[in-house]
């Protein structure tokens, strides 16, 4: 039998980048199929011309022995390629029939492709009602309608982009005995991801790409995960040092039923998160996506000013009624999970960046003027210090990776010393070595006496550098606990929203 | 055949300075032909319009006064315009600050002294302030859209002058005509180079620019300005509250709208007129953007738009053309141009023909 998908010399060249360097590998029929690498290793363009939303400049595709030209994703989805993005275009307003029928090329009467849907959702467990609006399902089941609608087209090859990290674990479980389905009928599987257990657990075949070049095509269960890490990045991994048995000092950072009020259509506001991070300690907050943790973090940070002076206390002083500007000469400072736009300003240059939000607490302000020097001598040290890919202070933030963006935003807040850092999604899209950084500068300011409050959805980064561990869920949050005393079912299921019988003594009635 | 735009990846520097030049290249080009089209002399509109207030010196004093207001509005609009706050009614503003300045003018009218001019400049601020301040509220409170509501209140500010002038400003020896008295010497705005029409505000313009130029470069306030209008989630992150520049942005921008119409009355006009709405509040918009929303750019932007006007009404008695034709240049200008940033930052491209349904 022909393989399934065969690439052989593929190129592509971006102006001063050469994103695929005469890349070949092979999909066989029914195989499910790592593509890893760190970010910019060139996953994102591979897939995007096996898709057709871009053309080789040289190299050959074969569809099944064939040479194939994908001209466009219609002509990919024509061949039988279904894709499934990261990012998850659907429409929260409309229901989920609706934004299935509005992504079919071929129209369809309605009544034929509700028939369709049911019986997709049926041969492979993705219970869904085709009627409910798309705002009102999780993420995880927001992702089960692109899967569907990427099933209803018969694919022979389906790609996956980094389709679990916003998943909880027994979703996750959920998505891989539907895969393992879908590869037991003979239906290839090219799976993007950098989690390497969950790699290990499903694929049959991981080929690993770094700067553009094959590295190396390996059996996924023949190798560990330190072992497939270190291919991608080329070096050693470090482990993070984080000395067992720490004390922890007096408590720095106090919340206490601190609630937001809805500001849009479809966020989660926050109810009654009440917590306390000591001098030195790490919490982590885990939680599926769109469960709360961008209004715990802008009500964190001031970005939604309170009227609680007290439900927020740093050292105990009241912080809950002040603003970014005033809760961070207090000492508190945040980084949102969006890096370009909110985090940093794409078009402005990196010392630019700088100003945005370490001006006050290093005197980068004269007199209402900005001192350059300082912010390019400060945006020199943040660069140097956290190994940042760029020309220099004045390279704009737009033009850096999303890993080095990541490690130059953490490093800008870490620098500057604060005594309470709140983090979301720290390492989201930033590739291992630049994590394993990330994750070590953070332990080494909680050793310096800072407390840290990481939100992540990633459990694996949470379990390795949280002390204490909390999870929250439709804008409440768990007691905070010794992340020892945790199983990873029981946050799977309070991720899930199932809360032991003492939590629901206590859930305030509607 | 369809077609779509592209995001480039990153927009060239070297054609976002060209465009404002391209811009004004294209304007003579399409101007000549469009006119040689409905029977003028095409080439020669262009000559008049664009070169002759360049090669004869005598109009040189005209530009300058010309541009001044255009310059003075245009580098507040570069201002506003960077944080987004979209001030369409500095029109409005500078009849309000021209009102404003009169008012100061005709109530000091026996009096005399070197400091009724400053004030009439301070009131002239203030008042261009306070209209954009009706714009600002209605934003920061009711979330009104700033388009509209500065651009109907310029319409409300000429009813204004036609009120007062008609009433209780009319000039008692004026035989009826609809206008105020002739401001007394102490009102008036003195011309810097004797013998010409230049006056003080041809330098104040200039200095203007400059110090805005220099805020707009180096200070917090610029930063947020840019902040704002770049990345208003980064601002709030930032910790700058957008409430504030929206006010920021609005008062500032009408401030200098009023600075401009109070220099206008005390210099070329020496009354309030019914012609005293001159369109120098819109063909500023054209001058920020000109400019590229750079306060130097604008010094340069401001001097182009002066020379339409200018050329305007040489080729008014020259060869015949409409008056309107001055408006037809500077509109071409502003479309040229917002098309060229269009191009700079996206590409064209056609969508690719769709492979026979075969190959599958």
């Amino acid at each position: 039998m022909p393989n399934r998908l065969e690439l052989s010399g593929i190129t592509k060249q971006f102006p001063g980048v050469l994103a695929n360097d005469n890349v070949s590998f092979a999909v066989k029929p029914g195989e499910i199929h790592a593509l890893l690498g760190e970010n910019g290793a060139g996953k994102s363009t591979l897939v995007k011309m096996i898709y057709g939303i871009m053309q080789p400049d040289a190299g050959e595709i074969r569809w099944n022995g064939q040479p194939a030209t994908i001209a466009n994703p219609k002509a990919a989805r024509r061949l039988g390629i279904g894709m499934v993005f990261q990012h998850f275009s659907l429409f929260e307003a409309l229901t989920v029939f609706e934004n299935i029928a509005l992504g079919m090329d071929a129209k369809i009467p309605s009544r034929e492709l509700e028939a369709r849907i049911r019986e997709v959702m049926q041969t492979y467990g993705l219970l869904l009602d085709p009627h409910r609006t798309v705002a009102t399902l999780s993420v995880g089941e927001r992702q089960r309608i692109e899967i569907v609608r990427a099933l209803l087209l018969n694919p022979k090859l389906l790609i996956m982009d980094e389709p679990t990290s916003v998943l909880t674990p027994q979703e996750v479980e959920q998505l891989f005995t539907v895969l393992r389905q879908l590869a037991a009928e003979g239906c290839s599987i090219l799976y993007i991801s950098h989690k390497l257990h969950e790699i290990k657990a499903l694929c049959d075949t991981a080929t690993i790409l770094r700067g553009g070049k094959l590295v190396d095509t390996c059996d996924p269960r023949q190798e560990t995960s330190r072992s497939m890490a270190e291919k991608m990045i080329g070096t050693g991994l470090k482990d993070i040092v984080k000395p067992d048995g720490r004390a922890f000092g007096d408590p720095r950072l106090v919340v206490n039923r601190l609630s937001t009020s809805r500001t849009g259509h479809f966020d989660v506001p926050v109810h009654n998160v009440t917590f306390t991070v000591r001098a030195g300690e790490i919490l982590g907050i885990a939680g599926v996506a769109g469960n709360g943790q961008n209004a715990l973090l802008d009500a964190l940070s001031g970005e939604i000013k309170g009227h609680d002076r007290e439900a927020i206390t740093i050292d105990g002083v009241g912080i809950g009624s002040m603003d970014t500007t005033e809760r961070r000469r207090h000492g508190l400072c945040a980084v949102p999970e969006e890096r370009n736009g909110h985090a940093a300003v794409g078009d402005f240059s990196l010392s630019d960046n700088s100003v945005l939000t370490a001006r006050d607490r290093l005197g980068m302000v004269m007199m209402g003027l900005i001192n350059s020097g300082a912010a390019r001598t400060y945006t020199g040290k943040v660069i140097a210090d956290f190994a940042v890919k760029a020309l220099g202070p004045a390279s704009t933030a737009g033009s850096l990776s999303g890993g080095n963006l990541q490690k130059y935003i953490m490093g800008r807040e870490i620098l500057q010393k604060p005594s309470v850092l709140v983090v979301s999604q720290p390492t989201w899209g930033v590739d291992a070595g630049a994590a394993a950084a990330i994750h070590q500068a953070l332990v080494d300011l909680a050793a310096a006496g800072s407390a840290i409050v990481v939100i992540s959805q990633d459990l694996d980064e949470l379990l390795a550098l949280s002390d204490t561990l909390a999870v929250i869920n439709m804008g409440q949050l768990s007691a905070a606990r010794p992340v020892k005393a945790f199983s990873v079912d029981e946050i799977g299921l309070l991720m899930g929203g199932v809360h032991g019988e003492k939590e629901a003594q206590h859930a305030v009635p509607a | 055949m369809p077609f779509r735009l592209e995001k480039r990846p990153e927009p060239s520097r070297t054609m976002l300075y060209l465009t404002p030049a391209a811009a004004v290249l294209l304007t003579m080009i399409v101007g000549a032909i469009i006119f040689s089209a409905i029977g003028y002399n095409g080439l020669g509109a262009v000559r008049e319009i664009f070169f002759t207030p360049l090669t004869n010196s005598y109009k040189w004093q005209d530009l300058g006064v010309k541009a001044a207001p255009l310059i003075i509005i245009g580098v507040g609009l570069s201002i506003a315009y960077r944080a987004n706050v979209w001030n369409i009614g500095a029109e409005g503003q500078y009849i309000v600050g021209g009102l404003a300045g009169t008012w100061v003018a005709l109530a000091t009218y026996s009096m005399s002294g070197p400091w009724i001019l400053p004030l009439m400049i301070l009131a002239g601020v203030v008042g261009g302030m306070l209209y954009a301040a009706i714009p600002a509220f209605l934003k920061t409170r009711l979330n009104v859209n700033e388009i509209l509501t500065s651009l109907m209140l310029t319409y409300a500010s000429v009813q204004l002058i036609y009120y007062l002038i008609r009433a209780p400003w009319k000039d008692p020896m004026g035989m009826g005509f609809p206008q105020t008295r002739l401001f007394a010497e102490s009102a008036r705005l003195p011309t810097i180079i004797p013998g010409t029409i230049v006056h003080l505000g041809v330098p104040i313009a200039i200095i203007v620019a400059l110090v805005a130029w220099f805020i707009m470069s180096r200070s917090v306030f610029g930063y947020q300005m840019r902040v704002v209008g770049t990345a208003p989630h980064a601002a709030r992150y930032g910790g700058f509250s957008e409430n504030k520049t929206i006010w920021l942005a609005l008062l500032v921008s009408g401030g200098l709208a009023g600075l401009a119409g109070v220099l206008e009355v005390a210099g070329p006009f020496q009354r309030m007129v019914p012609g005293f709405p001159a369109n120098y509040g819109f063909t500023a918009i054209i001058v920020a953007f000109l400019g590229r929303l750079n306060p130097l750019g604008v010094i340069f932007a401001g001097i182009v738009l002066a020379i339409t006007f200018v050329g305007g009404e040489v080729a008014q008695t020259t060869i015949g053309l409409p008056n309107a034709a001055t408006g037809i240049f500077q509109s071409m200008m502003l479309f040229f141009l917002l098309a060229g940033d269009l191009l700079v930052r996206y590409r064209i491209r056609r969508t690719a023909v769709q492979p026979s349904r075969s190959a599958a």
